[in-house]
C-alpha cells in the first residue's frame, strides 16, 4: 500500500493547459475524488498517476518514490477505464488474469487469484464467457476484478459508473466503496457527478479549468466551499452579493441579513445559501431571524421533497422542503433564514 | 526540451519497443528508399537534360500522358455509370453485377490485353470467325479499350462506397422542394459526388501510367514509359535509359498520389454526411433503369469474354483455325510451366506474409503517438511504394541488389523482396483502418496491467487485427503471383515464375498454352480468396465492434 503525492504538477496539450499546478496528497488507504465539470482536467490528473501522460512540470510520488519517468507497465497502479476496455478476445478469465501473467505469477496461482477476485466483486460462474455477451453491470464488475486482482499499491477509477443505468449506479457505488474499505486500498476516483462524490468519498478535490479549486471532506466540501465555483458545482445555492455593514451583518441591497460573524465592515462579500437551509412558513414565525415575507412563484413536487422558488426582498429564493407530504403550498408564505446556515465567501 | 527527456527516459525502459522502430525503420529505409534513390541518381544529369532532343522519349511522354487521359475518362465514366446502377436497388441483378465488376481485380494485370487478342485480333473469335473482320486491335485503340475495362472495376468501386454514403434525405430534400429526377441528380447526387469521382480517376490513371502488363501485350509499336524501361534492358541492356524512363514515370505518378493524398482524401471526409437517416430512395424510373440494366449488361459481357477467352483458347486446339477441343495446352503448360507456377505459390505466399507482418507492425508503430515526427516518417516510407509504379521497383531493385554489396540477382529473394515492399502500403493501409476501430483504453488497460510496447502488440492488437492481416495477406498474395511489372526485370533462368512464362508464351505465339497456364493462375488466385473467405468466417468470435 501506499500514499500518492503530487507536486505541482502541470500538463499541456498544445496551448491548452489541461492540468496546472496541481498538489494534491492522497494518503495510504483513503478513497480521494477528482470531481469536476469535463474538461476540468480530472482525468488527466488521474492519467498522470497512471502514467499514460508524463507530465511537463512537477513530479508524481507513489509511496514516496518518484515515478515520473516510470511507463504504465512499470507502475504499481490498476485503473478501471470509463468504457471498462475489456479485451473483447480474451474470456472473463483471461481478462482478469491478464495482469497476473504480466506478472509472471504460476498458474495454479493465477487461477486461485482470479477466481478468488471474481468472488470478491459477487460475479462467478461466468469465467468462460466472453464480455461482449455480459451486462453492462457485469462488465464493471469483471473491470474491477481485473484491477483488483494484481493487488495494484493504488486503484484507479476513471467515472467508472458512467456507463450504468441510475439505480445499479447507486448500488454499485456502495459496493465499490465497501470494497475499498474492506482492503484498505489507496483509491483515487474520478467523477463529475457531484452527488456520486459526496456519497463515496474521504476526500474530494475539486477541479476546475486544470486547477485544483478546494480539497476536503465532503461535509466541507458542501458546507464551506471554498469559492462561488465550488458552492455552484457541488449542489445547489442561493448566491446574494452584498458588504459587511457591521460585525454579524451584511447589507444586500435594502436587504440586511444577521450572519455568523467573520469579514470586517466595508468587506464585500458573496452569500451562500444552501436551499434546504431556508425555513418555509405560512404563518409569520414568532422570534427568528432574518424573516422575509414572501409569495410563491413557482412550486415543484419531487418526490422527497418539494422545492419552492419564491419571491421575497425583491429577488428569487430557492427553497427545499423536506418531505412535503399532502401537496405543496402557494400564496403568501415566510423565509426564515438561521444564521448559523449561512456561508461568506470574500467577493471574487 | 524537457518532454523530450522524459520521452527518451520513458522509452528506454520499453527496450523491445524501440527496437522494433529501429527494425522497421531500418528495413523500410533500405528496401524502399535506397532503391528509389538508386533509380532517381543512376541516369546522369546530362541524362535527364538529354530526354527534350530524343524524339523518342518524347513520344513515350506523349502517348503515355495521352493514354492516361483516354483511359481515365472512359475508365470511370464507366464506373461511374456501373455505380450509380449498383446503388439503386431497384436494378435488377446489381448483386450480378458487382460481382462482375470484382473478377477483374483478381486477374493477371496482363490478362485482358491477352483475351481480347484472342477475341479481337486478327485470328479474333469474334471479329474475324463470327463477323470476318480484319481487324488490328494491337496499338493505342486496343489498349485504350483493354484499359478501360481493367481500371473501371477500381472507379466503380470507390465510386459506388461514395453514392451509397450521400444521404437520400438530401436528395427527398431536393425533390420535396420541386426539383424533378433530372434536376436532383444534377445539384444534388453529382456535386456530392464530385471528390469521389476526383479521388476514382486519381486512382485510375495512377494505375493507367504504371500498367505494364497489357501495355507490353497490346500496345504493339507504340512506345510507352511504362514499356520502355523492359525494352530498353531486354534489347539494348541499356540500365540508364531503362532508369530514365521509369523515372520519367514517377513524376506523373507521384505527383497524382500526392494530389489524391493530400488533397481528394480530405475533401471526401468532408462531402459525405453521415448515414443518420435510413430513408428509401424512391424508385427510378424506368426509363432510366432500362438504360443502367442495358448499359452494366453490355459492361458485364465485356468482362465476361476475358475469362471466357481465356478458358476457352486453353482447349482450343490452334485458335482462330481449329476449334477441336484439346487438352494438349495443359500438357504442355503444365510441364513447362508447372514448375515455375509453384515457385509463384512459394514466393507469392512468402512476400505476402513477410508483407502483412511488417505492415501490421509499422501500422502499430505509427499510431503510437510519442514521436510524432519519428512516426510520420515511417508513415512516410510505409505508403510510398503505393506512389511507385512497379516497373519502377523492378528496376529499383535490379540497380539495388544486383550487384556487391548486396547480390540477390537471380535468387527468389530479390523477387521476394522486391513483391513486399511494393505491397506494403495495402497492408499497412488495412492494419491502420482495422486499428482505428479499436479503443485506444484497450490497449492503455494493458498497458495498466503490466504489459509493454511489444507486448501490447502481440497480446492485444495481432489477435484483433486478424481480419485485416488476412485481408492484406490475400490482397498482397494474389498480386504477387500475378505479377508481372516487377519480376521481368528480376527474373534470370534459376528463379523463374508463372507470370513471366506466360508473357513469352504470348510472345512466341503459343497462345493455347499461355491460355492454360493464365487459367491455372486464375484457378490459383480464387481458391486463394475462397479460402480466406472461410478462414475469416471461423475467427470472428467477439471482435470489440461489428
Amino acid at each position: 500500500m501506499a500514499d500518492v503525492r503530487l507536486v505541482n504538477v502541470s500538463k499541456r496539450f498544445g496551448a491548452l493547459a489541461a492540468v496546472e499546478a496541481v498538489t494534491l496528497h492522497v494518503p495510504e488507504a483513503s478513497f480521494t475524488t477528482l470531481l469536476g465539470p469535463s474538461g476540468c482536467g480530472k482525468t488527466t490528473t488521474l492519467r498522470i498517476v497512471a502514467g499514460f501522460y508524463a507530465p511537463d512540470e512537477g513530479d508524481v510520488l507513489i509511496g514516496g518514490r518518484r515515478v515520473n519517468d516510470l511507463p504504465p507497465h512499470r507502475r504499481q497502479t490498476a485503473m478501471v477505464f470509463q468504457e471498462y476496455a475489456l479485451f473483447p478476445h480474451m474470456t472473463v478469465f483471461e481478462n482478469v488474469a491478464y495482469g497476473l501473467r504480466m506478472r509472471r505469477v504460476p498458474p495454479a496461482e493465477i487461477r486461485r487469484r482470479v477466481l478468488a477476485a471474481l468472488e470478491l466483486v459477487g460475479l462467478r460462474g461466468v469465467e468462460d464467457t466472453f464480455p461482449a455477451r455480459l451486462s453492462g453491470g457485469q462488465q464493471q464488475r469483471v473491470a474491477l476484478a481485473r484491477a483488483l486482482v494484481v493487488e495494484p499499491e493504488v486503484l484507479l477509477l476513471d467515472e467508472p459508473l458512467s456507463n450504468l443505468d441510475a439505480k445499479l449506479r447507486v448500488r454499485v457505488r456502495a459496493e465499490i466503496r465497501a470494497l475499498q474499505r474492506q482492503l484498505g486500498k489507496t483509491t483515487i476516483y474520478v467523477t463529475h457527478d457531484q452527488e456520486e462524490a459526496l456519497a463515496i468519498s474521504d476526500r474530494i478535490a475539486v477541479m476546475d479549468r486544470g486547477r485544483i479549486q478546494q480539497i476536503g471532506t465532503p461535509l466541507e466540501i458542501y458546507h464551506r466551499p471554498a469559492n462561488r465555483f465550488v458552492a455552484d458545482f457541488v449542489g445547489l445555492a442561493n448566491f446574494l452579493d452584498g458588504e459587511v455593514a457591521a460585525p454579524g451583518q451584511v447589507r444586500a441591497g435594502d436587504l440586511t441579513l444577521a450572519v455568523p460573524d467573520g469579514p470586517p465592515p466595508g468587506r464585500r462579500v458573496t452569500v451562500v445559501l444552501r436551499p434546504e437551509a431556508i425555513r418555509l412558513h405560512v404563518q409569520p414565525p414568532r422570534d427568528g431571524e432574518n424573516v422575509l415575507r414572501g409569495v410563491v412563484a413557482q412550486a415543484s413536487f419531487l418526490g422527497t421533497l418539494a422545492r419552492y422558488w419564491v419571491t421575497a426582498a425583491g429577488r428569487q429564493w430557492m427553497v427545499d422542503v423536506p418531505s412535503p407530504g399532502e401537496g405543496v403550498i402557494s400564496g403568501e408564505v415566510f423565509l426564515e433564514i438561521p444564521r448559523e446556515r449561512i456561508h461568506l465567501l470574500a467577493a471574487e | 526540451m524537457a518532454v523530450g527527456v522524459v520521452r527518451w527516459r520513458t522509452a528506454a525502459r520499453d527496450p523491445g519497443l524501440l527496437l522494433a522502430y529501429a527494425l522497421v525503420g531500418a528495413v523500410l529505409l533500405g528496401f524502399v528508399l535506397y532503391p528509389t534513390l538508386r533509380v532517381i541518381s543512376y541516369p546522369a544529369l546530362a541524362d535527364y537534360l538529354g530526354i527534350v532532343d530524343n524524339p523518342r522519349w518524347m513520344a513515350a511522354v506523349r502517348n503515355s500522358l495521352m493514354m492516361m487521359v483516354l483511359s481515365t475518362t472512359t475508365a470511370t465514366l464507366v464506373g461511374f455509370l456501373y455505380a450509380f446502377a449498383m446503388t439503386r436497388a431497384d436494378v435488377p441483378g446489381r448483386r450480378v453485377f458487382r460481382s462482375i465488376a470484382l473478377l477483374p481485380l483478381f486477374a493477371p494485370p496482363f490478362m485482358v490485353a491477352f483475351a481480347y487478342i484472342l477475341m479481337f485480333g486478327r485470328q479474333g473469335l469474334i471479329t474475324r470467325t463470327l463477323l470476318g473482320l480484319d481487324v488490328n486491335i494491337f496499338g493505342w485503340p486496343g489498349l485504350w479499350l483493354v484499359q478501360t475495362v481493367a481500371f473501371f472495376p477500381y472507379a466503380a468501386l470507390i465510386l459506388e462506397h461514395v453514392l451509397e454514403a450521400i444521404n437520400p434525405t438530401l436528395e427527398q430534400a431536393a425533390r420535396n422542394l420541386g426539383a424533378d429526377e433530372r434536376t436532383v441528380f444534377r445539384t444534388v447526387t453529382l456535386p456530392l459526388a464530385r471528390p469521389g469521382v476526383a479521388a476514382a480517376m486519381l486512382l485510375v490513371a495512377i494505375s493507367v501510367l504504371a500498367d505494364f502488363g497489357n501495355a507490353v501485350v497490346i500496345a504493339g509499336a507504340l512506345p510507352l514509359l511504362a514499356t520502355e524501361a523492359w525494352f530498353r534492358i531486354e534489347g539494348l541492356a541499356d540500365l540508364t535509359g531503362a532508369a530514365l524512363s521509369v523515372s520519367l514515370l514517377l513524376l506523373p505518378t507521384v505527383l497524382l498520389f500526392v494530389l489524391e493524398r493530400v488533397w481528394v482524401s480530405r475533401r471526401l471526409y468532408t462531402a459525405i454526411t453521415g448515414r443518420g437517416s435510413h430513408l428509401e430512395r424512391p424508385p427510378t424510373p424506368w426509363y432510366v433503369r432500362g438504360a443502367l440494366l442495358a448499359f452494366c449488361g453490355v459492361v458485364a459481357v465485356f468482362v465476361l469474354l476475358v475469362y471466357v477467352a481465356v478458358v476457352a483458347g486453353a482447349f482450343t486446339r490452334t485458335w482462330g483455325y481449329n476449334w477441336s477441343l484439346t487438352l494438349d495446352h495443359w500438357r504442355l503448360g503444365l510441364a513447362q510451366g508447372g514448375g515455375q507456377l509453384l515457385n509463384s505459390v512459394q514466393i507469392g505466399a512468402i512476400s505476402a506474409l513477410l508483407t502483412s507482418i511488417i505492415a501490421l507492425l509499422a501500422a502499430f508503430l505509427t499510431s503510437r503517438r510519442q514521436w510524432p515526427a519519428l512516426e510520420r516518417a515511417l508513415d512516410f516510407l510505409a505508403v510510398l511504394p503505393g506512389a511507385l509504379p512497379g516497373v519502377f521497383i523492378g528496376i529499383g531493385f535490379l540497380l539495388a541488389f544486383n550487384a556487391p554489396p548486396f547480390f540477390l540477382g537471380g535468387t527468389p529473394w530479390i523477387l521476394i523482396l522486391a513483391l513486399t515492399f511494393w505491397h506494403i502500403p495495402f497492408g499497412y493501409q488495412a492494419a491502420q483502418a482495422g486499428l482505428r476501430q479499436i479503443d485506444r483504453s484497450i490497449e492503455e488497460a494493458a498497458a495498466d496491467l503490466g504489459a509493454s510496447g511489444l507486448r501490447i502488440l502481440r497480446d492485444i492488437y495481432v489477435p484483433l487485427l486478424r481480419g485485416p492481416f488476412l485481408a492484406s495477406f490475400v490482397t498482397s498474395f494474389i498480386r504477387a503471383v500475378t505479377n508481372l511489372s516487377i519480376v521481368v526485370f528480376l527474373v534470370t533462368p534459376r528463379n523463374l515464375v508463372a507470370t513471366y512464362s506466360i508473357l513469352a508464351m504470348i510472345g512466341g505465339g503459343f497462345w493455347g498454352a499461355a491460355a492454360a497456364l493464365t487459367a491455372a493462375l486464375l484457378a490459383l488466385t480464387f481458391a486463394a480468396v475462397a479460402l480466406a473467405r472461410l478462414a475469416v468466417g471461423r475467427t470472428i468470435r467477439a471482435l470489440p465492434v461489428a
